[in-house]
């Protein structure tokens, strides 16, 4: 134990800090009753467009977590995004030389089921997924 | 701490002919030398200069032998000794006698490579679990791990920390599924009352083998890998991989690009050490500090997110520059938000100097002596609070730290508070790198295009993360895949200080010993 002499008699610091937020509204926030803001670039759920994608399994390639695997979809390979091995790092939006992948501020993705969690590269669905 | 030409010319005496030495390869020069003489050599250097530490032991397969890379840390940079056992029979004398802070690098290459250290004092386990096979060294390159569990039989499974019938002491064990740390490490205390005696770590619980798992990714993919040894440093190890391949690769990264990488690594750092006294607070029993620092804390991660788009893991450092820029909108951001941290950082030293409560706890209590701190090969705020004036960034200075103005903040007691109290005066000194960087900005572009195959070569970079220096050794063969990747984090380094410090002490203050050293245990068993 440290030694005693070393102290000065003087009230805390702490207890005016302490004192004046009791006048204050709490530091955090209602989630989920508010919604928070995520700023503008966060790297949540990902929006694959099936239209400018040229099945060239680049994102596939340089994923470091082997979460998109290449499907036949109508003939053509496309990615299917595994987002429960997904690190979000969006690399694959990066190494995409078309674009075809791009971020999105969803990241309320937890859920029960794994199957919610595949982002299927449908045609008819541009933000790809189950819901 | 000697000069690099007085190193090889003390060596060159001794040795003669038997010593190769090249200039500017792996760190500041290398010294090739025979197994046999690596006591001789080390034995002099520490004779000449009692300063010098060691940085870390690298083992690499070499296909017919085992090479042993010495990585001693000087004034003007690493200087590494390199030498080769051979695989049916690798012994080399230990160092742990001339350069105590040799031991825990010695234990892990043992357990990774299946090296023996002769006269070693205590070469247990260390990283690896007690049930792993007594044959099987992972890190070899002809290490079979598919049958791991076929071969389990083959262990040598002993309860470590078996009390002795003679003395009188009792043992506690803190751990693995440690009170307070919400990390997995054990450290057994032989206490003799409330006095601790004795104190045996071990490390190695969530040992991930990351240095072996990077061996089987691109350079690519391996950089969010390392990312993720550790969440609150993370961007300290994607630094100081991808300078690594940057310097194989001979990648000039633009001006704005190294800048934006210092911002972005000092946010790393006001986020683990406002993490830390936050938690240090709730180790000494103090909660209500560790609820207003971490409060502070959320203007520093907000930052992070704005600048990277995660909280945590930045993911913002690639090779060849960064990935995203600091946008004009930005900046008026990050400068209000420096200026609220730095109010409330003068409201933390203010308490930190006059309150009873965090004194009381943390002054006198583990006290490691600047010789102590030398011997043990210490790192980051744990040797400066102990006098020990060593600091990447200004030792070795990488990304824009050459250019930007800070001070080295020491502290000559080398007790618990000192090392609490060196960290708050860093923060002060992170947020003028950040001010500064911001200010002078450099335009251009932020990263350049590089090639995905790297061509063969070797490197050793290290980079100062919050917890103090971290060193990398990466090996290329000239393929997609790195050859050897070793990653010396710097909590490693830091443990047996631990071991020290806590000796003569109540069992009251472990806590505060162990979390004045910030421990990261997610670094140590990367």
């Amino acid at each position: 134990m440290g030694d005693v002499k070393l102290v000065k008699k003087r009230i805390s610091p702490m207890i005016k800090e302490v004192l004046t937020r009791f006048f204050s509204k709490p530091v955090t926030e209602k989630y989920p009753f508010v919604t928070t803001e995520v700023p503008e670039g966060f790297r949540g759920k990902q929006l694959f467009n099936i239209d400018l994608c040229i099945s060239c399994g680049l994102c596939s390639r340089d994923c470091p977590s082997n979460a998109i695997e290449m499907v036949e979809v109508d003939g053509k390979r496309r990615p299917l995004f595994h987002l429960d091995l997904c690190i979000f790092c969006y690399q694959c939006a990066e190494s995409c030389p078309r674009n075809a992948i791009k971020s999105s501020v969803f990241f309320e993705l937890a859920s029960n089921d794994k199957k919610d969690l595949i982002l299927k590269p449908e045609a008819n669905n541009k933000t790809g997924g189950s819901d | 701490m000697l000069a690099i030409n007085e190193i090889l010319f003390n060596i060159q005496e001794l040795l003669g002919d038997n010593a190769q030495i090249k200039k500017f390869f792996l760190g500041k020069a290398t010294i090739v030398i025979n197994a046999k003489s690596i006591k001789d050599v080390v034995a002099r250097l520490v004779k000449n200069d009692s300063t010098l530490g060691l940085s870390a032991i690298t083992g690499i397969d070499l296909d017919k032998t085992i090479g042993l890379l010495y990585h001693l840390r000087t004034s003007e940079g690493i200087v590494t000794i390199k030498t080769e056992v051979s695989k049916g029979k690798p012994i080399i004398s230990s160092i742990t006698n001339i350069i105590p802070g040799a031991n825990f690098h010695e234990r892990e290459a043992a357990d990774l490579f299946g090296i023996i250290f002769k006269d070693h004092p205590n070469l247990k386990r260390l990283v690896l679990p007690d049930n792993w096979p007594n044959d099987l060294y992972p890190l070899r390159k002809d290490a079979n791990l598919e049958d791991i569990s076929k071969s389990r039989d083959n262990f040598s499974y002993k309860i470590d920390g078996s009390q002795s019938q003679e003395d009188s002491l009792v043992n506690i064990i803190v751990g693995p599924q440690h009170p307070a740390l919400l990390e997995p490490e054990k450290f057994s205390l032989k206490v003799d009352g409330e006095i601790v005696k004795y104190v045996e770590p071990r490390i190695g619980y969530v040992h991930r083998g990351v240095e072996k798992a990077a061996e089987k990714k691109t350079y690519l993919q391996d950089v969010y890998l390392v990312e993720r040894i550790c969440g609150i440093c993370n961007a300290c190890h994607a630094s100081a991989f991808v300078e690594s391949v940057e310097k194989i690769l001979g990648t000039q990264v633009p001006d704005r690009g190294k800048y934006i990488r210092t911002v972005i690594l000092e946010l790393n750092r006001l986020h683990s050490h406002l993490l830390l006294l936050g938690h240090a607070g709730l180790e000494i029993g103090y909660e209500t500090l560790f609820q207003y620092l971490w409060r502070d804390r959320e203007p520093v991660m907000d930052l992070t997110e704005m600048l990277t788009g995660n909280r945590v893991i930045a993911s913002s450092l690639t090779i060849g520059g960064v990935r995203r820029d600091i946008k004009e909108t930005h900046i008026p951001i990050i400068k209000k938000q420096m200026i609220y941290l730095r109010e409330r950082m003068i409201f933390y030293k203010d308490l930190f100097e006059n309150e009873p409560s965090i004194k009381l706890r943390t002054k006198n209590v583990g006290v490691l002596s600047t010789q102590d701190a030398i011997k043990l090969c210490v790192v980051g705020p744990v040797a400066r609070a102990s006098g020990v004036p060593i600091d990447v960034r200004k030792d070795d200075p990488y990304e824009a730290y050459g250019e930007i103005p800070f001070k080295l903040v020491t502290r000559n007691d080398g007790d618990a508070y000192s090392r609490l109290m060196v960290r708050l005066e860093e923060l002060f000194e992170s947020i003028n790198i950040i001010d500064y960087a911001i200010d002078n900005l450099p335009k251009g572009p932020y990263r350049i295009k590089v090639p995905r195959v790297v061509s063969a070569g070797e490197v050793v970079n290290r980079v100062e993360a919050p917890r103090g220096e971290l060193l990398y050794y990466l090996k290329s063969n000239g393929s997609a895949y790195p050859e050897r990747v070793k990653v010396r984090t710097p909590t490693f380094s830091n443990i047996p200080a631990f071991q020290k410090t806590i000796i003569g002490e109540n069992m009251a203050d472990v806590p505060a010993n162990i979390v004045s050293l910030d421990p990261c245990f997610s670094c140590t068993d990367r």
